[in-house]
């Protein structure tokens, strides 16, 4: 295992969590707030521990997807630790686990919060909590490979790594640019986003940090009651950017090359599209019927809808309120997720959509037993290998998705709870339902319950497999031992 | 942050698109070093797991597919590529995604071609279908067999300016005169029409200085002209007279091709093929040389058939190990000069160990013939790369320059020019005479240069400038 090489990705991810840090150093100096030496101590402790780990360049750069996925993962929690310095620091969550654990809610974008109340807290400290959901929706790494010049073909191995979905494309022959395409599309699309926020009337401060968590699927509000206070022109543009934001962006790439029929033409945008104006229609009309209606109802529900199948989070009411099939049916499409190769969570609509082409595929080899069949995506035959890879991802989740439910059930809450509670981690979105909904929190869970959900919400965002590598007794094993390095 | 972002763009060399079509040992060395030379790769094979060995390795992107198609090459780039290279299995399909490409896109395109049949209208179909570049390795690999097959003294020779210089690579024998000798000292005391360009002594490679003392066992560039080299070689007491007759193994394209060669120029070859289908092809395609039919790689035949006598011996199967072991046994039981072709295999510091004396690549001979086209592509029109050859595994570069504009360089004496480190100007060519540089030479538009560098990645002339 090439040790020094991970050493290397590790101390350019606390360099550029130092520069990034900056941004709330510039908010607390804008507001005057007390906390800018809370920032800049973090900032100096990042970039010191930053410089020490890249001060000697490998000699070999040269490393594999086994490398990338430990370096991925280990990146991930070493940023999460530091980033949850601020939090301690400034006193605004005084204990480790729960600033841990509001850290990674924030850089899994999922938006699961411990807090209680969020209009007590100082600006820069929001902020920061909201820039963390923008940094990881793209992913820092993805950051790293397109600012930090990185020879070797061998790079692809951490986009693999850290991008969302069954398998992961180039856009441009080179990691870099691609890498670099996909940034400038997102930094334009939530410049947009704040742009148009502030010519509806929101202040520029809250259309910054809500479009910070808008771009990374994120869901951590700066008010108690999320958006539900905005105006429905800030609501609809919300939600309309969450969806937009769930799109998997090869298909802005398109677009930006006036390749529209390619744009228009993927499958899984289709799919996804289907799905998330389906299942609002649905639920409309089970929420009028139930007689709990109002003026806005579509509004409202293509909101939820909207922001529990990106995995964002934000809401603009209570659902916990509505029938019981508008519940279940949120919480089927809490498990479906976004598009792959999106700042989105879950399982992926990609995955879906290649597990129910094998389920009719399965059924079709009983009537025709000889027959052969390769399961199509987006006009191309799919890889045995990639099929097998959905299959082991589904089986995978739902094991780790029931263990988890198991160990937080120790806390003596209510099955719905638990549930929707670790979904809700798992799969990146933020709030669940009952003791987990919109208006409740995280916080009342025992630490042991916390740690497994942090564990849920990285897994969950790096896609299972280079987390759960870490516990691979043979990877600890390589990376204890200095000869295979 | 956007002061790193601009300086980064900065310091990506402006690259080309390149699609490369056929993953095989020719298409992954090309990958490897035309990636390595900083240009925007796209490479496309039918074989998915060939595609995804390349992408895995090197920063290319890979796309799965015929490359003859029209939506294959729009998928992979065909619009805004530069050059297009075919280098697939099958000779026609390498013509027909050119052909389509230059239709689809405003591309370059260099095919393989390499079945005998369209050898000898090879020029014709370049023009033709507007081709930048038909590339044969069987054949490049048989014209560089033949020439150390001329001078056998030689472990390997490179020509430049269209043959009239060659660059010689010679092993000093033990208790040779220039065992102990000083660079400078040469030039004095045997010929001052050389010029020693690197020197190779154990697993170092240096271009020398005129203090440099040579000593047995080195290995030793030499750049000359074609007669004066020879001429150097006499003098030092090394033989120079070619090979009378040589024995090749196995009957494939390289074979024919070499044979074709030194049956030309009145060599005898004998010939080892165990097929009895291919060696009466043979038979008639190649009249004068003796095809034997039988197993090549086995000892008793190759006894019957005089291995012990003849003067050279080219194991040219298409197995490298086979190879390998022949030219030890072969090694062992004769004096004949042998040498090795190896296509695929990669074990360098191995192979180095065994002490093969000439080995032969295929698949670079191609490459460097890919890469100068390339770098000429990528240069300003002051210049152009005419050939390049890479040395002791990549790290020594010869590169031939034509000078085309007058510049700073042109028309001073080089001892003016200020010169990087580890560069030497080794031979000017000028209106077909060929001048081994002193200080007061100078370089003038027309000519064409010959540079020996441990840099890599020169493309204009200018770049030998401090």
């Amino acid at each position: 295992m090439n040790r020094s090489m991970i050493r290397y990705i590790l101390g350019w991810v606390l360099k550029i969590e130092a520069v990034l840090m900056l941004l709330p150093c510039a908010t607390a100096v804008i507001y005057q707030e007390k906390e800018i030496t809370t920032f800049l101590i973090v900032t100096a402790l990042c970039a010191a521990c930053g410089f020490l780990l890249t001060l000697k360049k490998p000699d070999n750069t040269v490393f594999y997807l086994k490398e990338g996925c430990m370096a991925t993962a280990l990146s991930w929690i070493v940023m999460s630790l530091f980033g949850c310095l601020p939090f301690i620091i400034s006193g605004a969550i005084p204990s480790f686990t729960d600033a841990l654990f509001e850290t990674i809610s924030g850089f899994t974008t999922t938006g699961a919060t411990i807090l209680a109340d969020v209009e007590i807290l100082p600006h820069s400290i929001l902020l920061w909590r909201s820039f963390t959901h923008w940094i990881g929706g793209m992913g820092v790494l993805v950051f790293l490979l397109a600012v930090v010049p990185m020879s070797g073909g061998s790079n692809m191995n951490l986009m693999k790594a850290e991008s969302p979905g069954p398998s992961v494309g180039k856009l441009v022959p080179r990691v870099r640019i691609t890498a670099r395409i996909l940034y400038y599309i997102y930094i334009g699309m939530t410049i947009t986003q704040i742009v148009l926020m502030v010519l509806g009337g929101a202040p520029l401060f809250d259309a910054v940090t809500i479009s910070f968590g808008t771009a990374g699927t994120g869901g951590f509000g700066i008010r108690n009651d999320s958006i539900a206070g905005y105006s429905p022109y800030i609501q609809w543009l919300v939600a309309v950017f969450m969806a937009l934001f769930g799109v998997n962006f090869n298909a802005y790439y398109f677009m930006l090359y006036r390749k529209w029929k390619k744009a228009f033409s993927m499958e899984e945008v289709r799919y996804y599209l289907l799905i998330m104006f389906g299942v609002t229609g649905i639920i409309t009309i089970d929420v009028l019927r139930a007689s709990l209606g109002t003026g806005h109802t579509v509004r409202d529900v293509f909101f939820q809808v909207s922001s529990l199948m990106t995995s964002t989070g934000f809401s603009t009411l209570d659902y916990d309120i509505w029938p019981v099939t508008s519940k279940t049916l949120l919480v089927m499409t809490m498990f479906v997720g976004a598009c792959a190769g999106s700042t989105g969570g879950g399982i992926k609509v990609s995955r879906f959509v290649i597990l129910l082409k094998t389920m009719k595929k399965e059924m079709s080899s009983y009537m025709y037993p000889k027959s052969i069949r390769k399961i199509r995506m987006e006009g191309k035959p799919v890889e045995h290998e990639v099929v097998r890879a959905v299959n082991v991802f589904f089986i995978t989740f739902m094991m780790l998705f029931a263990l988890s439910i198991l160990i937080v059930s120790f806390d003596g809450k209510d099955m719905t709870s638990n549930f929707t509670g670790v979904l809700a981690c798992l799969n990146n979105i933020g709030p669940g339902m009952e003791m987990t909904g919109p208006t409740e929190n995280f916080a009342s869970f025992s630490v042991l319950s916390k740690y497994v959900l942090m564990f849920d919400m990285l897994a969950g965002r790096l896609e299972l497999f280079p987390l759960l590598l870490l516990f691979h007794p043979s990877a600890w094993k390589q990376l204890a031992c200095r000869k295979k390095g | 942050m956007f002061e790193r972002w601009k300086k980064t763009a900065k310091q990506t060399p402006k690259g080309l698109n390149i699609i490369i079509v056929g993953c095989g040992k020719v298409g992954a060395t090309l990958t490897e070093q035309l990636c390595r030379e900083g240009h925007d790769i796209a490479v496309v094979d039918k074989s998915a797991s060939r595609v995804q060995a390349l992408t895995d390795m090197y920063d290319v992107m890979g796309v799965v597919g015929n490359g003859a198609s029209y939506s294959v090459q729009m998928e992979a780039g065909i619009e805004k590529a530069d050059l297009i290279i075919s280098v697939t299995d099958s000779d026609e399909l390498n013509l027909l995604t050119c052909t389509v490409a230059k239709r689809v896109g405003h591309c370059e395109a260099i095919a393989r071609v390499r079945n005998p049949d369209y050898s000898d209208e090879i020029n014709y179909l370049q023009e033709r279908l507007e081709l930048a570049m038909i590339i044969n390795p069987e054949l490049e690999a048989a014209n560089e067999i033949a020439r150390v097959l001329y001078l056998p003294a030689a472990l390997s020779v490179n020509t430049f300016a269209r043959g009239l210089a060659e660059m010689v690579r010679i092993k000093i024998p033990e208790g040779n005169v220039l065992d102990g000798h000083s660079l400078a000292a040469l030039g004095k005391s045997i010929t001052k029409d050389i010029l020693v360009c690197a020197v190779e002594r154990g697993n170092e490679v240096q271009i020398p200085g005129g203090n440099f003392i040579l000593r047995s066992g080195d290995v030793v560039s030499f750049i000359a002209s074609a007669r004066d080299s020879a001429e150097f070689l006499e003098k030092i007491g090394i033989q120079t007279h070619r090979v009378k007759d040589a024995l090749l193994i196995g009957g494939g394209k390289s074979s024919y091709y070499l044979a074709k060669q030194l049956l030309e120029v009145g060599i005898g070859v004998k010939i080892i093929e165990s097929r009895q289908e291919r060696c009466e092809e043979l038979s008639v395609l190649l009249p004068r040389a003796i095809i034997i039919n039988g197993d090549g790689t086995r000892e008793e035949l190759l006894k019957e058939e005089g291995l012990e006598h003849v003067e050279a011996f080219v194991p040219l199967t298409g197995i490298d190990e086979e190879n390998i072991l022949l030219t030890l046994h072969a090694k062992e039981v004769s004096r004949a000069k042998v040498i090795t072709k190896i296509n695929r295999i990669t074990f360098h510091d191995v192979l180095a160990r065994l002490d093969l004396g000439s080995v032969v690549y295929p698949k670079y001979i191609t490459a460097e013939a890919i890469i100068a086209y390339v770098r000429a592509l990528t240069a300003s029109r002051d210049s152009n790369v005419e050939t390049l050859y890479h040395m002791f595994d990549h790290r020594v570069e010869a590169i031939e320059f034509r000078v085309r504009k007058e510049s700073e360089l042109t028309g001073r004496p080089l001892k003016e020019v200020m010169l990087k480190d580890n560069l030497l100007i080794a031979c000017i060519h000028r209106s077909g005479q060929i001048i081994i540089p002193g200080g007061d030479d100078c370089i003038m538009p027309g000519d064409t240069v010959i540079i020996v560098t441990t840099h890599t990645g020169f493309y204009d002339i200018q770049d030998i400038i401090g």
